[in-house]
């Protein structure tokens, strides 16, 4: 199929504003949106900038706007878009670096904010081996370790666009992960650092962050996990 | 969940989250008990002074008209902070707007108070 492809394109070094290239590429239906992008740099312009890894929905890096909403490029087939025309541009909240690659600095800084690892300073059990926990203590939070940090979610989020203060819904689900954690003791410093403006309450549950995310994870009732853990 | 030993500190911006959800839920019962009674049972067009002053005449229908008042408009202002708090970055600019919707607040239920509890004329 012939797929009529526009680019978001940027180099702040060069371009004094953004603008739209327009490629005509050949691919196959079950050809994904990442694969067009790959067919461009390779073949018409090698200046084009985007991210990717693992290319495979795993590693997150390519997450961006399809047809004006997020998802990972590595994972929209052609035929699942309806159309044969592709518009892709960089997520939305957060400046651009170059064409598709946005800084995602204060995206981590958020992360890094609810302290999203393990945080147990008691003696190690008898065995000096694992804290166990139930299948059933595991379950509860089982959704929220699905997150791979694209940042679909957080910049799909109204909140967000308002206001990169607001700490996103990927910073809020990595903080569900471990304060419903059986083994977890820091559920408290995590839950005060969500407890202001720019914390949980500055959801408005636009549920934009659930139907974004490329996990499939339930966001929006992680959220409301969270405030009712706060609420408790 | 993990063992978390939650200081029972609760923020504004929580609480006014809480209050959000609770005024809607009790605005659920005023709003449409007011629906009911003004347009369904006595009808707009049957609504004159003289209803009013009769209807005024239980102080139970006074307080509920000043429930609904105080409510909804509560409801609705707590709704405009949230909006202007997706365009007001600085905390100390959001503490002055904070501040000031709960004088407007304030002002225009008492009002509405001195107002329902002054009364109108007295039923001929």
């Amino acid at each position: 199929m012939q797929v009529h492809l526009k680019v978001f394109r940027f180099n702040p070094e060069i371009d004094r504003k953004p603008r739209y290239d327009r490629f005509d590429v050949q691919a196959e239906p079950t050809e994904r949106v990442l694969d067009l992008l790959e067919m461009v740099k390779n073949y018409n312009d090698g200046t084009l900038a985007f991210r990717r890894s693992c290319a495979h929905g795993v590693c997150g890096s390519d997450a961006m706007r399809i047809n004006g909403r997020n998802a990972l490029a590595c994972k929209v087939l052609l035929k699942d878009l309806n159309t044969d025309q592709v518009t892709v541009e960089p997520l939305l909240g957060m400046r651009v670096i170059k064409d598709l690659i946005v800084d995602m600095e204060p995206f981590f800084a958020h992360y890094r904010s609810v302290m999203p690892y393990l945080v147990n300073d008691e003696p190690l059990p008898e065995d000096g081996k694992e804290r166990l926990q139930s299948p059933q203590e595991q379950e509860r939070f089982e959704d929220t370790t699905k997150c791979i940090l694209c940042a679909a979610c957080t910049t799909s989020c109204p909140s967000f666009w308002a206001s990169e203060n607001y700490v996103g819904p990927a910073a809020i689900v990595n903080a569900h992960r471990f304060i419903y954690d059986s083994r977890d003791r820091a559920g408290a410093k995590r839950l005060a650092v969500l407890n202001q403006r720019m914390g949980v309450w500055a959801c408005r549950t636009a549920f934009n962050c659930s139907e974004a995310c490329p996990r499939d994870i339930q966001i929006t009732r992680a959220i409301a996990e969270v405030k009712e853990a706060l609420n408790r | 969940m993990s063992a978390v030993n939650l200081e029972k500190r609760r923020s504004f911006d929580q609480i006014a989250w809480n209050a959000m959800r609770y005024s809607g839920v009790l605005l659920i019962f005023l709003a449409f008990g007011h629906v009911l009674l003004q347009d369904v049972i006595v009808g707009v067009h049957r609504i004159d002074l003289d209803y009013v002053a009769m209807r005024w005449a239980n102080w139970g229908w006074r307080m509920y008209d000043l429930f609904l008042l105080a409510f909804a408009f509560a409801h609705g202002m707590n709704g405009v902070r949230q909006v202007l708090s997706d365009f007001v970055h600085q905390e100390r600019h959001m503490r002055a707007v904070n501040v000031a919707l709960l004088v407007v607040w304030l002002v225009v239920t008492l009002m509405g108070a001195a107002a329902i509890f002054g009364g109108v004329r007295p039923v001929q």
